[in-house]
């Protein structure tokens, strides 16, 4: 069974269709991408998964229970966790406050026996946040600042985790581990989302890749398989000068403009 | 049938003038994105000025019209925004509310000090003494001005919005600053133009209101209240839907004037605007969780429990030596400023930690006062429980009713409920007894007497003390975390399983019941209480005090409490100036436009390296480099025992 489901999945503000009846799902033990051009709809569909935006049209599955009514909270209870394209960190907190508030917010609703504290001291080290762990976060790179938003996903011990855009803000080292860290989180069971810029990061860890474009799904299959097809070829060659395939696997390293502006 | 007529035709007339009001308020909201609380002390000073000229001065009406509406009111406007609410952009919304809070307490104050509340004041309506008979209906010229020119006013801005080069640059900016600008609409001086109409429409308010009703200071400036309710309907939004509900609230107030039996009217009358503003604002639909990162906060350090416990003892060691050397007056005010500090440390709780704005906290302090009150005779403890549980269960009450709010909804919210609660509440002869006063008792503790002057006001600094230890210990605690949390990000918290509807209740009951717990301790000191101690406009003042100081300093809290008893005794040195209190709170809250970070703040770099000389001095060596950027703060319990001393 899928860890989530989207089916028929519309949303409409006003006049403008930012979603149109989109159906995807999100494999346990596994990262699906989603990729598309700026205003694909991405993040709309982001925040309709995550309980922020309810959709026009269509259901939620959560683990085969629907789940389009529910709140962000109650969600989160179910296991689902993510991150915000624009950074929503708790700010005046350090860092270890904020990877220990989420695991105490999780204690609070799981009613176990994990000890926050200790929880908060192995995923500084796992994501490699040791070095600023007592610095205010809204005093650190806005990079580092994802990697802390990813951290207090983790906190809550997620079997879904929703990705917005993590890779933005880190150097191409930076990227290569986190790579590695969401290949390590998947083999150990954990159904991911990866909404990402970085095709290039997208195509090495991704099992299967969504692509949407003015906010339908276009494509879908594993890396190889999307980037193959006319109908994203044609998405990305009309929002840019570049196309898929030069920034494949092998490709150059995604960083530079002409590369974000093509995929952006 | 004539008597429905004649209130239909009041409630119009009155509903027009809600209406003008309110629609000024939404024109400055949605060109500016501030929600301006001094909207009716604006229209006050107006109203004010045009006595001054027309009465005082013996103008020709026309000329003053002319002054008031077209160089009084768009100057006082501009100047609003250029000196106040331009560097506000994007800075929390508690310091925006706070920072028109101060506007009106500050205008309000000034209008006191020069316009003698004691003196009475009419201005004679427009064509007074000329009337029509409408279907055997006396309907007075004035009546008809009214209705005329808020519907000119309604019809000119509907063509000003739509027609003209300015007005669509005005909605334009609305929508999308960003955008305007780039097509060459220069947001700041749109946002100077919605300021200017603001003030001309409580303006224009102010004057047709004031001769219906009695020219008071006061009465003007909390007429705003009726302005927000229907400003409120409109969403904050919508012009049409604004100004039908100025109309709704008018017909409202009139029928229910004619309709409901005097007995009962007599206690409700007052309300009825609350009443219809609270149930606005409970039928808005669901805030959504909003994500967008507000700008940086400055919070103070939490310092170590050995360091609160230590800064503690020291203070009450402090509060006890110098208790020895007051007067009996000087321990009364003094215990004043510690009580006042514990109200606000409450308040500390809510406003700085959980992000929740309440403008009511002096309500829970009369609650507690009055379960004191009752229930504590002979200064029983289990008054001063009483005390506690009663305003808790107050503030729980008000947490479950707005959980839906925040930000802005939420003060308007608590606003309204302070005010219902004077007139219903604490002006209700049954509640503290004829004559308005309650006797209050102070609290006896087995085998220890607090019954002298002196044993009292160290019991208030060892209650202040205590409490502040507890407010510290949650801070540091996982419900401290959450809190902040909760205030950075609503919507991240809730993305982690928070229920943050439990978390706002839990921090709203301790609150109150801390406010409860002060105001057990304030009835003890005073001797008696009455409905003057709990008015809605000293709440505000205490907020405006705390955002003065800092929303999250204890030490801060303090100096607060202890500069606010200070007010009555430098008030009796000037007595020409009215309403120091206002006058000074207000003028504070308006240099957070410039800091809005608050006093302490400043003072911290000062304290921090006069701790690094100390540290210094008695290591022979410097401070490890510990401290991290941002973070330069002192202890606070330190400076709080250096600075009772």
């Amino acid at each position: 069974m899928p860890a989530l489901q989207a089916e028929r999945v519309s949303v409409r503000f006003g006049g403008v269709v930012a979603v149109d009846s989109v159906d995807l799902s999100i494999e346990p033990a596994a990262i699906t991408g989603l990729i598309g051009p700026n205003g694909a709809g991405k993040t709309t569909i982001f925040n309709v998964f995550g309980g922020l935006q309810q959709p026009t049209e269509g259901k939620v599955l959560l683990e085969g229970r629907d789940i389009t009514r529910l709140k962000a909270h109650a969600r989160a209870r179910r296991g689902m966790a993510r991150t915000f394209q624009r950074l929503e960190v708790f700010g005046t907190l350090s860092v270890r406050d904020n990877i220990q508030v989420a695991a105490e917010i999780r204690k609070a609703w799981a009613r176990d026996r994990s000890r926050p504290a200790a929880v908060a001291d192995e995923l500084l080290d796992r994501i490699g946040l040791r070095d600023v762990a007592e610095s205010r976060v809204d005093a650190i790179p806005t990079g580092t600042a994802r990697l802390v938003e990813l951290a207090r996903a983790l906190a809550t011990r997620p079997s879904l985790l929703l990705l917005d855009e993590p890779g933005s803000g880190l150097d191409h080292q930076e990227t290569a581990a986190l790579g590695d860290l969401l290949l390590d989180l998947a083999s150990e069971g954990m159904a991911v989302l990866l909404v990402e810029h970085d095709v290039e990061m997208v195509m090495r860890v991704c099992d299967r890749v969504n692509v949407l474009d003015f906010g339908r799904l276009i494509a879908e299959g594993t890396p190889a398989e999307v980037q193959r097809d006319p109908a994203v070829q044609a998405a990305y060659l009309g929002a840019g000068d570049e196309t898929l395939e030069e920034a494949g696997p092998e490709g150059r390293p995604s960083d530079t403009p002409s590369d974000r502006a093509a995929v952006g | 049938m004539t008597t429905f007529l004649s209130f239909t035709i009041v409630g119009i007339v009155v509903g027009c003038i809600y209406a003008l009001t309110s629609t000024g308020l939404v024109v400055t909201y949605i060109t500016s994105g501030i929600f301006n609380f001094a909207h009716g002390a604006i229209g006050m000073v107006a109203a004010f000025a045009y006595w001054e000229l027309t009465v005082k001065e013996h103008w020709p009406v026309p000329l003053a019209l002319l002054f008031v509406l077209f160089v009084l009111a768009p100057v006082m406007g501009f100047l609003i925004d250029r000196l106040l609410m331009r560097n506000l952009h994007g800075k929390p919304e508690v310091i925006t509310l706070v920072i028109t809070l101060g506007l009106m307490l500050f205008l309000l104050g000034l209008a006191e000090t020069r316009w003698d509340p004691g003196f009475p004041r009419t201005i004679p309506k427009f064509f007074a003494g000329h009337d029509v008979n409408l279907f055997g209906v006396v309907v007075s010229y004035h009546q008809i001005v009214v209705v005329v020119v808020a519907v000119a006013v309604a019809i000119g801005l509907r063509l000003f919005l739509f027609r003209t080069r300015s007005g669509i640059a005005l909605r334009a900016v609305v929508d999308d600053p960003g955008l305007a600008a780039l097509n060459g609409a220069p947001p700041a001086r749109v946002r100077s133009m919605g300021w200017a109409i603001g003030a001309m429409l409580a303006s224009l308010a102010g004057i047709l209101l004031a001769p219906l009703v009695t020219l008071d200071i006061l009465l003007l400036t909390l007429l705003v209240i009726n302005g927000y309710a229907a400003a409120i309907v409109g969403r904050l939004r919508s012009l049409p839907l604004t100004f039908g509900g100025g109309l709704l609230l008018g017909l409202f107030e009139s029928y229910a004037v004619g309709y409901v039996p005097g007995s009962l009217l007599s206690q409700l009358r007052p309300t009825l605007p609350v009443i219809f503003l609270f149930v606005a604002l409970l039928i808005l639909p669901q805030d959504r969780l909003r994500v967008g990162r507000a700008a940086g906060r400055h919070t103070t350090r939490v310092p170590a429990l050995r360091t609160t416990l230590m800064a503690a003892g020291g203070f009450v060691v402090v509060a006890w030596f110098v208790s020895g050397q007051l007067s009996v007056t000087n321990l009364i005010t003094g215990g004043e400023g510690l009580v006042v500090a514990l109200v606000l440390l409450s308040l500390l709780l809510l406003t700085g930690y959980g992000g929740q704005i309440s403008a009511a906290q002096l309500t829970f302090v009369g609650f507690g006062a009055f379960a004191m009150g009752r229930l504590g005779e002979g200064g029983s403890l289990l008054g001063v429980f009483a005390a506690v549980g009663l305003a808790a269960a107050g503030g729980a009450l008000v947490a479950l009713v707005t959980l839906r709010v925040r930000g802005l909804y939420l003060a308007l919210s608590t606003v309204a409920f302070a005010q219902a609660m004077v007139t219903v509440f604490f002006q209700n002869n049954n509640v503290f007894g004829q004559g308005g006063a309650l006797g209050v008792a102070r609290v006896h503790l087995p085998g220890i007497s607090l019954q002298s002057d002196r044993a009292f006001f160290v019991a208030c600094s060892v209650v202040f003390a205590a409490a502040a230890i507890g407010v510290l210990a949650l801070r540091r605690a996982s419900f401290g975390r959450r809190l902040a949390a909760m205030s950075d990000s609503t919507a991240a918290c809730a993305t982690l399983g928070m229920n943050i509807a439990w978390t706002k209740l839990a921090v709203f009951t301790v609150s109150a019941g801390l406010a409860g717990l002060a105001g057990a301790f304030y009835g003890g000191l005073r001797g008696s209480v009455g409905s003057n101690d709990f008015q809605m406009l000293n709440s505000l003042a205490l907020l405006l005090l705390l955002a003065i100081w800092g929303l999250d300093s204890v030490t801060g809290v303090l100096l607060a409490g202890l500069s606010y008893a200070l007010f009555p005794v430098i008030q009796s040195h000037v007595p020409s100036i009215h309403s120091l209190v206002f006058l000074a709170t207000g003028l504070g809250a308006l240099g957070l436009a410039r800091n809005p970070d608050g006093v302490m703040s400043k003072l911290a770099p000062a304290g921090d390296s006069l701790r690094g000389w100390w540290a210094k001095r008695s290591r022979g060596a410097p401070l490890p480099g510990e401290r991290l950027q941002g973070e330069i703060v002192p202890d606070e319990e330190e400076a709080l025992a250096g600075v009772a001393g």
